[in-house]
């Protein structure tokens, strides 16, 4: 059974790319994060809604022509798990 | 060179009288300030007062450091609120972090350091077990503190974020529960009043009792200025226009076993801060209250700790306040068998 | 309690009271600050205390712990003649805890043409004393511990201190720099040797006048010559770990330091001698647009 997940107010992030990586200020907590692909794009499809990993699924695969090999929910998953520890995501 | 803290209590109690220091008066103001945890505070009062130009980029600094620690300690509630979200229970904010939460005038300027939060001692396991698996890890891993801890102290043993590298103690009392006053956790937790984000912070008596009760039962009085400080802006805000506050405070003190313990705060605060009270709850002077003053601007213009000996006397107390003497030879025992 | 002497600093845009139970490291500083500003009104930003590491460590076996506003738990105690090493190690602690107005670089820096150069990297890297070296060399110092960057402006601030000098690094500059300019030798500091100089009169005359950061270098001692790009992330990551107030200032702290890692150039340099560094930073400041 899947989770519902919801990024932090895009507002009150401030992003800045730097070659492959894209730093992520968050000004609630002070913190800046480096993330690489797919967190910027996921954070980018995940907008302000409350989803579970497979609707980001489509939702990349809509928005950024993904090739979904099977895994990508896992992967996903994956990056939703780390993106709650950092608090730039949380479970509802 | 200075050897007390008057100048630091009269700069907060009437900002004007900074008006008259030179700069030499300046540089010792602003180390005590720093020595006592009360430099943001002291910022914030001196908001109005025509300030000289070279004192401004400091008590600005000031300012900004306490809207950083302040940003930081909302945000340390909020991972500890997401960490336990599971449990279900009421989440108690103390201290620094519920004044800051509850946007009261007690949190303008604060300093604040660890989180601390209170929860029914029936959950402690289930809040352990949350944290540790929400990135915390312990800070000591001593067997023997970690026992004593877990019986005696009213927290478990500090942990710490493994990636944020902040400290949050779990409490599920206000006061060690060796300690000659027991105040009644219960009854905190009852009178709880929640926030918009879901954490709580205490009835307004409760703050006012739990300052309190740091502050005269629970040590020797280190920081005593900024804490009796946080009393007078709860007491005044509590009762500006509230009447029926002072009522409420006084029987809270009676649940709590804390009423000496108030009347010698409201005292010492009318004294150094001018906080309006009623002889009737603060009772008169006592003796004693003049060593509680000496102790408590033990401070000198280095920003230096001063009165050696009322120190030691504050610091003995301290401990014979947590501990009656049996348990107290006891501990002190096993600690020195260890070394 | 033993009451304290003490002097007023002006470094920079920092005035620092440095007091101390001891004379001694405070004649030391009087006479190596003395061409800088001087303070009379008193009004300073931070305290340094230099205090007995326990009251009869005051006369025996002299030990000086290092405080003052702004301190670390667990600070080791030096012996008294260690004291000018004391002191200087205060007023870095007071910086790196104390001070926002700036954004805080773990660099040395030096300028030319309104321009400012500034080395980073870990301890032996030769930071300090490259930056030594080419304020002999026709270059203005800037700082030797800290490089101070404005949030608003972008612009490098001057915070001339004493530069500090290593073990080797010692023998090398007293080839180059008059004997007047030297403080005490300090053996045995948990670094090594140590010397301080004054920095060029020069420096000192114009520290109230700032620079447009120009240039990034990580400097590595003791390597064949060699010049490498390095990538923006890792570039960042590095400053972030020289910085010790980044996180303190937040959202300013931020914009600055990804602003400057956008905008200036960077580049990690080997080199084997003092000579073959100052010939590639020649080299590399000509190939500046």
């Amino acid at each position: 059974m899947s989770q519902y997940y919801c990024a932090a107010d895009p507002n009150g992030l401030i992003q800045h790319e730097l070659d492959s990586m894209t730093l992520i200020f968050q000004k609630s907590s002070g913190i800046t994060h480096m993330v690489a692909d797919p967190v910027p794009a996921i954070l980018e499809v995940m907008r302000e809604d409350i989803v579970r990993p497979e609707d980001i699924v489509r939702r990349l695969t809509d928005q950024f022509d993904l090739q979904d090999e099977g895994d990508s929910e896992a992967i996903v998953l994956a990056r939703l798990t780390e993106l709650c520890a950092l608090g730039l995501v949380e479970q509802v | 060179m200075r050897s007390n803290a008057q100048i630091l209590v009269d700069a907060l109690r009437q900002p004007q009288s900074t008006l008259a220091l030179d700069g030499a008066g300046w540089a010792d103001l602003i180390s005590m300030a720093r020595a006592e945890s009360l430099a943001g505070s002291l910022a914030y009062r001196l908001v109005d007062i025509a300030v000289p130009e070279a004192v401004k980029p400091v008590l600005q600094d000031s300012m900004q450091s306490s809207e950083l620690a302040r940003q930081q300690a909302l945000w340390e509630a909020e991972s500890a609120r997401r960490a336990l979200s599971s449990l279900s229970c009421k989440i108690l904010l103390m201290k620094g972090t519920a004044y800051v939460a509850a946007n009261i005038d007690a949190g303008i300027g604060r300093s604040i350091g660890d989180l601390d939060i209170m929860v029914d001692r029936s959950r402690l396991p289930d809040a352990e077990e949350a944290l540790l698996d929400a990135g915390w890890e312990w800070v000591k891993p001593d067997p023997y503190d970690d026992q004593y801890y877990r019986e005696y102290m009213h927290e478990l043993p500090p942990l710490i974020h493994r990636e944020r590298d902040r400290m949050i103690d779990v409490h599920h009392t206000i006061l060690p529960l060796t300690a000659r006053p027991t105040p009644c956790p219960k009854a905190m937790l009852d009178d709880a009043q929640k926030l918009d984000s879901g954490l709580y912070v205490m009835g307004e008596a409760d703050m006012v009792l739990h300052s309190v009760a740091h502050m005269l039962a629970d040590g020797d009085m280190a920081g005593g200025l900024r804490n009796l400080w946080d009393i007078d802006r709860l007491v005044r805000q509590f009762s500006w226009n509230n009447a029926g506050f002072w009522k409420v405070l006084h029987e809270r003190a009676q649940l709590h076993g804390l009423e000496p313990h108030l009347a010698r705060a409201l005292r010492l605060a009318a004294r150094l801060y001018d906080l309006p009270t009623d002889k009737s709850f603060t009772g008169a002077s006592q003796l004693t209250d003049y060593f509680y003053v000496r102790r408590l601007l033990a401070r000198d213009g280095w920003g230096r700790e001063s009165r050696k000996i009322t120190r030691q006397f504050f610091y003995i107390r301290s401990h014979w306040l947590r501990m009656p003497p049996v348990m107290l030879a006891r501990h002190l025992w096993t600690k020195w068998r260890k070394k | 309690m033993f009451d304290m002497h003490h002097i007023n600093l002006a470094i920079g845009p920092a005035r620092f009271r440095v007091a101390s139970c001891w004379r001694e490291p405070l004649d030391q500083l009087e006479n190596l600050y003395q061409y800088y500003p001087q303070i009379t009104d008193e009004y300073v930003d931070f305290t340094v205390r230099l205090e007995p590491e326990k009251p009869w460590r005051r006369y025996l076996r002299p030990s000086v712990h290092i405080s003052g506003d702004y301190w670390l738990p667990d600070a080791a105690p030096l012996p008294l003649d260690q004291g000018l090493l004391a002191a200087e190690m205060g007023m870095n602690l007071q910086m790196a805890l104390g001070w926002r107005r700036h954004l805080l670089l773990h660099a040395s820096s030096v300028e030319k043409d309104g321009r400012a150069l500034l080395m980073t990297g870990l301890s032996g890297s030769g930071k300090s004393t490259l930056s030594a070296l080419l304020a002999e060399n026709g270059w203005r110092f800037m700082g030797d511990e800290f490089a101070l960057l404005d949030p608003e402006t972008g612009l490098v601030h001057s915070f001339p201190r004493l530069i500090s000098l290593k073990n080797e690094a010692i023998a090398a500059m007293h080839k180059i720099v008059p004997e007047e300019r030297f403080g005490p030798f300090i053996k045995n500091t948990p670094k090594g040797d140590i010397q301080h100089i004054q920095p060029p009169r020069d420096a000192v005359k114009k520290m109230a006048v700032t620079a447009k950061p120009a240039m990034l270098l990580f400097p590595r001692f003791g390597y064949e010559s060699a010049l490498r790009d390095m990538g923006k992330s890792e570039i960042f990551i590095r400053l972030t770990q020289a910085s010790t107030n980044y996180v303190a200032l937040g959202e300013p702290g931020f914009r600055s330091l990804t602003k400057f890692v956008d905008q200036v150039p960077v580049k990690a340099m080997d080199y084997p001698t003092g000579e073959r560094a100052l010939a590639l930073i020649d080299e590399l400041w000509d190939q500046l647009p």
